[in-house]
């Protein structure tokens, strides 16, 4: 490799937040380059949540310095949030809008794209995730499974720099599960850079370019998925990762 | 037995004064149509300040929710008519009167305003956190949040306790008689002294009252099921 070194998508810098006396997340670094599918895995309370979520200030972060393509965030919230993609676990689609409604709000209200325009590209990113033909049921109509793919088409059509998801196969029946996985894998291959939270551990060994091991709000592991689920340095980890597999 | 009192029922009596009626059937439309829109408005800023986060305006709007919807009426409606104009033209120093209409507007406007508040807040507070903050993940402006994402869906939701508020908003404008504004009482109480059949006058009134309600009522409610059925309320 003869390039110079990429900025990274995103970088965090010693990222702290506390919930009044409750320290959540104590001084979280790290860069992660464009392209990586990076998991975030970690015990049930661990601050997995509470990060993605200070990455795009759903939550304010209580120190730290967030930059979004080298970047730093200032004071342009509603600017950062546009280039980050966030999947939830409740897919929180909204009601009242139709599958494609629900995908072009954003662009036409942030981004203030001429109508045409944004159904067009509402339209590519419903063909993406292979929803296409249900572009004008309510969300109501479609199985988890679907209206979480309408959530991932909704977030990337945005075009963020990163995307974050935060368990969003969680709610969904195994067999619902894969096809969210499928469109997951998909984005990864084709050079999305992601930040995904997840209990799915084939998922993460198979798809994550690194893996990060989360707890008590510091990282404890971090590694590529070979190294992390093969002969993970931390004992934490190792316990963690043993208790998922029984 | 029966018979008399279908002859002093007497709709032909009713009938005749069909013009009179009407224009103070027209009146009260109009006032109702003012003063909800009057009370819709007020409702919905104080019902939005009612779930904010910051604590005065929290404070500031309780207060006023808590005073119109625990105040007769009839009260605001004398206030309005009397103490408001005596008030006014002290502040301002010179006379002022108000019209027994606008009187009546603002004081039935005032009253309803607390109670739809109430129903807004509800319908607000019935919106799911996550769509919110789908919404704000996007990088959705607040603004933008409540007028397309939140206000659509506390709507559906408020409409059924809305639609109550309405009717009985209607149902109170059957007293701005009593600050002489001319609406449908007003002429049935004039006909009477001139024919003095209160029974066919009183109750033709209370049969139109109740006949208006229920058309405009079912109405609105055949307009929701629709919307149930689009599968988005
Ligand atoms: N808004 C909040 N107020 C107070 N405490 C909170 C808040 N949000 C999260 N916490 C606390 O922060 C800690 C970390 O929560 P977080 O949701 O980030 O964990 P997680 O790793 O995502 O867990 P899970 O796997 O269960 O989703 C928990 O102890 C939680 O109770
Ligand atoms: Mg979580």
């Amino acid at each position: 490799m003869t390039d110079p070194p990429a900025t990274p998508a995103l970088s965090v810098r010693n990222l702290h937040k506390s919930f009044g006396p409750l320290e959540v997340l104590r001084g979280i670094s790290l860069d992660i380059a464009q392209g990586a599918v990076v998991t975030l895995i970690g015990a049930s309370g661990s601050g997995k949540s509470t990060f993605l979520r200070c990455l795009n200030h759903l939550e304010q972060p209580t120190s730290g310095e967030i930059y979004v393509d080298g970047v730093p965030i200032t004071d342009d919230i509603a600017g950062l949030r546009a280039r980050l993609g966030m999947v939830f676990q409740q897919f929180n689609l909204w009601p009242h809008m139709t599958v494609l409604g629900n995908v072009i709000e954003a662009p036409l209200r942030v981004k203030r794209m001429p109508r045409p325009e944004a159904v067009a590209l509402g339209r590519r990113f419903l063909a993406k995730v292979n929803l296409l033909d249900k572009q004008d049921e309510y969300p109501a109509r479609l199985s988890g499974g679907q209206q979480q793919r309408v959530a991932i088409a909704r977030a990337l059509a945005m075009e963020p720099k990163v995307m974050l998801f935060d368990e969003a196969t969680s709610s969904l029946d195994p067999e619902l599960t894969n096809e969210v996985l499928a469109v997951m894998r998909d984005l990864a291959r084709d050079g999305t850079t992601m930040v995904v939270v997840t209990h799915e551990m084939a998922f993460a060994r198979e798809v994550s370019d690194r893996v990060v091991f989360l707890h008590m709000g510091q990282v404890e592991e971090d590694g590529p998925p070979a190294q992390v689920f093969g002969a993970p340095v931390s004992p934490r980890c190792r316990q963690f990762l043993s208790s998922v597999r029984a | 037995m029966f018979a008399r009192l279908g002859q002093s029922l007497d709709p032909a009596l009713f009938w005749d004064y069909r013009a009179t009626l009407l224009a103070g059937l027209v009146v009260n439309i109009g006032i109702f149509v003012a003063s909800a829109m009057l009370a819709s408005v007020l409702a919905v800023a104080i019902g939005v300040a009612r779930t904010s986060r910051n604590r005065l305006l929290r404070g500031v709007s309780t207060l006023y929710a808590e005073l119109f919807r625990n105040t007769p009426e009839y009260v605001l409606l004398v206030w309005a008519y009397y103490v408001l104009p005596l008030i006014l033209s002290r502040m301002l120093a010179h006379k002022l009167a108000i019209g027994p209409v606008p009187a009546a507007i603002l004081a039935l406007g005032f009253a309803y305003s607390g109670f739809m508040a109430e129903t807004v807040r509800a319908g607000l507070l019935a919106v799911p956190r996550g769509h919110r903050e789908a919404a704000l993940a996007l990088g959705i402006s607040h603004f933008d949040i409540l007028r397309r994402i939140v206000f659509p869906q506390a709507l559906r939701r408020m409409l059924p306790d809305a639609l109550n508020q309405y009717v009985s908003l209607f149902k109170a404008t059957s007293i701005v008689s009593l600050i002489s504004v001319e609406d449908i009482m007003y002429q049935v109480s004039m006909i009477n002294v001139e024919e003095m059949r209160p029974l066919p006058l009183y109750t033709g009134a209370a049969l139109l009252y109740c006949a208006i309600i229920i058309v405009a009522s079912q109405t609105i409610q055949a307009l929701t099921r629709n919307w149930h059925r689009r599968g988005w309320a």
